[in-house]
């Protein structure tokens, strides 16, 4: 009888769902409301659809993400980090250093020749620096969030955005519009300014090949091309950046109900029900 | 005037000790105390800063101390800073400066401009002092400046400023070369305070007395070496949670018998705890290192959220002030005053010599390797308070040092040819950031999010020293 593995990653903007058991069976991608643990049983279930599975026939299931605790059903809480090393060590054997542009922050993660954590470091409280500063800056010039990466790179002449802060960069990006400034010539002077936030927090890990972008940010070309010129280095992405948090949850679950079953030793499993909970 | 709405009261933390539980009282005893002195006007009170090697000088000549940081740290514990940091801001303070200094700033004007205390100030308020005893050293620069900006609100208290250098580390130079002028010097600025505070209070210097009050200081420091040296022991009886209580008779009680007596009961405790095989938590897991860095003073309950986890905290550098004297080959002396000198150069140069035989090493990543090794540390945490640039600027590179210079976790990978090699790892950091008091630099949610993935990380680790 096949095993299925859930890993559910309840990140600040997007909610993704992984059914797994030798390889992906069915992925789902879905906004993070404030009814966090409604939307992690909408996304579920969605995931349970796609792979024709009912939620009985999942062995476990594991929550990551900083809604990792408002999934009811999950068997077991991972945090991002340890997820994203985990679903990315998967997609590529040889990563050593990780960093995931998420909607709100980054983090950017070393691994060794194992696969395991050696470092972290994450920025928070500021959301310059992360997914959320491109969305307010594409707003502020009026192009499409998925078009912000590829018109950023016909840019000959990249603007200087000396702002880090994301209220006060969305003011000198509309002062520089108001100037005639190109919108790929800004858009490119964002990315920079964005690779050199990332980069500072990024370098207080020792870098080591081969570097892996991952979350929602490595979605943006213009980005990843700004960040490859400041590292120096090579820039691996997954096909679907979005879900290797999710990948990491359920290779997670994977693990350690094999690891059970090799000591023998029972698991603590939820009961599978996937019912609509009220928080607001 | 910024708003001067009080924060909401914090969760109280879990002490490990009953000693670590008695503190809160005993600070909020001696905060009265000095408001009592001020009503009876009978002793006279200076405000003043910790890590002098002064308070000796104080006691001996009946002079009340007020702790200015201790204050505004007690108002970042209780949730209650932001108003005097506001007050502070309104003033033209950048909120980026000292935030002890801006609390203690903005609560000095305010008690100035009412002419009493400001409404509900936290443990009754920080008593008006008659002097300001201020120092320059080159731990912190805001600590000769701060009053300067009090001054402005009490121009008829006057300002003793007291200059306490040491031997910065050249690993091709012995500081001993060198310390004879630093003593000279310091001998000169502590007599100076004295003939200040004898001008002040129109009284001599007993100077027998001042001799057993540095006697009972060493002996206390040497209690205190002891008693912190049982939290080697496995489980850790005490945390450093703990010890950001019992830093107060260190810091702020030091040459008083009530300070040696605190310490004879806390070893007492920590035998009977260690007898017992008694933790500061149930199942240890992991023991870390408060490895530098001034704590979140309103965010203390973190360190229960790490005890959840397993970990405790058997070692911090932080507020650890004391050092063993029989290890510091001191010059003999009968001058109080010149001991004091000693012992102050002796604290501060006490790593030099070590430091200069790992290549690579500092005084102060030496001190961290020493305490990894006799704790059996298995990672270090780190606060950087974004307004304590003084104390904090070297905690990465520090953090960096380290991790080049030292790796102490040995693992066995499997290598890309397949076969298992032995690989050496360094020890996992995680670096918290926030503020001493500045609350509204802080996320729970984010802190707790790091701590968590550090925890896994901690894990991760100890399942592979296992395997």
């Amino acid at each position: 009888m096949t095993s299925y593995f859930a890993g559910i990653d309840v990140g600040s903007t997007i909610t993704k769902a992984v059914i797994l058991d030798k390889g992906i069976v069915a992925s789902v991608i879905g906004p993070t409301g404030p009814e966090q643990r409604r939307l992690a049983n909408r996304v579920m279930e969605e995931a349970l659809n796609r792979a024709t599975l009912s939620f009985q026939a999942i062995t476990y299931i594991v929550s990551t993400g900083y809604g990792r605790i408002n999934v009811p059903f999950a068997d077991k809480q991972f945090t991002e980090i340890t997820c994203h090393a985990k679903g990315i060590r998967n997609l590529f054997p040889k990563a050593k250093t990780i960093i995931d542009i998420g909607g709100q922050d980054i983090k950017a993660i070393r691994i060794d020749a194992a696969g395991k954590i050696i470092d972290f470091v994450m920025n928070d409280k500021c959301a310059a620096g992360s997914g959320r500063f491109i969305e307010v800056i594409a707003d502020a010039v009026g192009v499409p969030l998925d078009k912000v990466g590829g018109l950023s790179l016909q840019s000959k002449n990249p603007a200087k955005i000396s702002n880090i802060c994301t209220i006060w960069a969305q003011q000198e990006v509309a002062a520089s519009l108001a100037q005639g400034v190109p919108v790929s010539d800004l858009l490119a002077g964002v990315h920079h300014s964005l690779a050199d936030r990332i980069c500072r927090l990024v370098n207080r890990l020792k870098v080591e090949e081969e570097i892996v972008v991952t979350g929602g940010g490595a979605k943006n070309k213009g980005l990843l091309k700004a960040l490859s010129d400041q590292l120096g280095n090579e820039i691996r992405v997954p096909e679907d950046p979005l879900i290797t948090g999710a990948l990491g949850a359920a290779l997670l679950g994977k693990e350690i109900v094999e690891k059970a079953k090799e000591n023998h030793t029972p698991l603590k499993i939820k009961e599978r029900i996937l019912e609509q909970i009220e928080i607001l | 005037m910024a708003d001067e709405q009080k924060e909401a009261k914090p969760k109280k933390r879990m002490t490990a000790t009953q000693a670590a539980a008695s503190i809160g009282p005993m600070v909020k005893e001696f905060i009265t105390g000095t408001l009592r002195a001020r009503a009876e006007g009978k002793q006279k009170i200076a405000y003043t800063f910790i890590v002098c090697h002064h308070e000796e000088i104080f006691r001996a000549m009946d002079v009340v101390p007020v702790w200015t940081e201790n204050f505004a740290g007690i108002c970042g514990a209780k949730r209650d800073a932001e108003r005097f940091l506001q007050r502070a801001e309104s003033l033209g303070l950048s909120r980026s400066l000292c935030t002890y200094a801006l609390c203690g700033i903005g609560f000095d004007q305010w008690r100035e401009e009412l002419g009493q205390m400001p409404p509900d100030a936290p443990w009754g308020g920080q008593a008006r002092p008659d002097m300001m005893i201020s120092s320059g050293q080159i731990l912190c620069d805001p600590r000769s400046k701060w009053y300067q900006a009090s001054q402005q609100f009490m121009p008829d208290v006057p300002i003793y400023n007291i200059d306490l250098p040491h031997p910065l580390f050249q690993r091709d130079q012995d500081h001993r070369e060198v310390w004879g002028y630093y003593h000279k010097y310091i001998v000169k600025q502590l007599r100076g305070l004295v003939a200040f505070l004898e001008e002040q209070t129109k009284k001599k210097m007993d100077y027998d007395r001042l001799r057993e009050l540095v006697n009972l200081s060493d002996r206390t420091w040497s209690l205190i070496e002891e008693t912190y040296d049982l939290r080697k022991a496995v489980p850790c009886p005490m945390g450093t949670g703990d010890a950001m209580n019992t830093m107060v008779p260190i810091n702020f009680m030091m040459a008083t018998q009530q300070a040696y007596d605190f310490f004879v009961n806390l070893k007492k405790e920590l035998e009977e705890k260690i007898a017992k095989g008694e933790g500061e938590v149930e199942k240890e897991k992991y023991r870390l290192m408060w490895g530098g860095g001034l704590p979140a003073w309103f965010a203390l309950t973190d360190f229960n959220y790490f005890n959840s986890k397993g970990a405790s905290f058997p070692v911090e550098t932080t507020y650890r002030m004391v050092a063993p004297l029989n290890q510091m080959n001191l010059p003999e002396t009968k001058d109080p005053i010149e001991h004091l000198a000693w012992r102050w150069l002796g604290y501060w140069t006490l790593w030099f010599d070590k430091a200069k035989k790992r290549p690579g090493s500092e005084p102060d990543v030496e001190r961290l390797i020493n305490r990894i090794e006799e704790y059996k540390i298995d990672g270090v945490v780190m606060h950087e308070a974004f307004s304590c640039r003084t104390w904090h600027v070297g905690l990465i590179w520090q953090l960096n040092q380290l991790a080049k210079i030292y790796k102490p976790i040995s693992v066995y990978v499997v290598g890309r040819d397949g076969k298992k090699e032995k690989v050496y790892r360094e020890l996992p950091s995680l670096i918290l950031e926030s503020d001493i008091i500045d609350i509204t630099s802080y996320s729970e949610v984010d802190t707790r999010n790091k701590i968590d993935a550090f925890i896994e990380t901690l894990e991760s680790n100890r399942l592979n020293k296992a395997a």
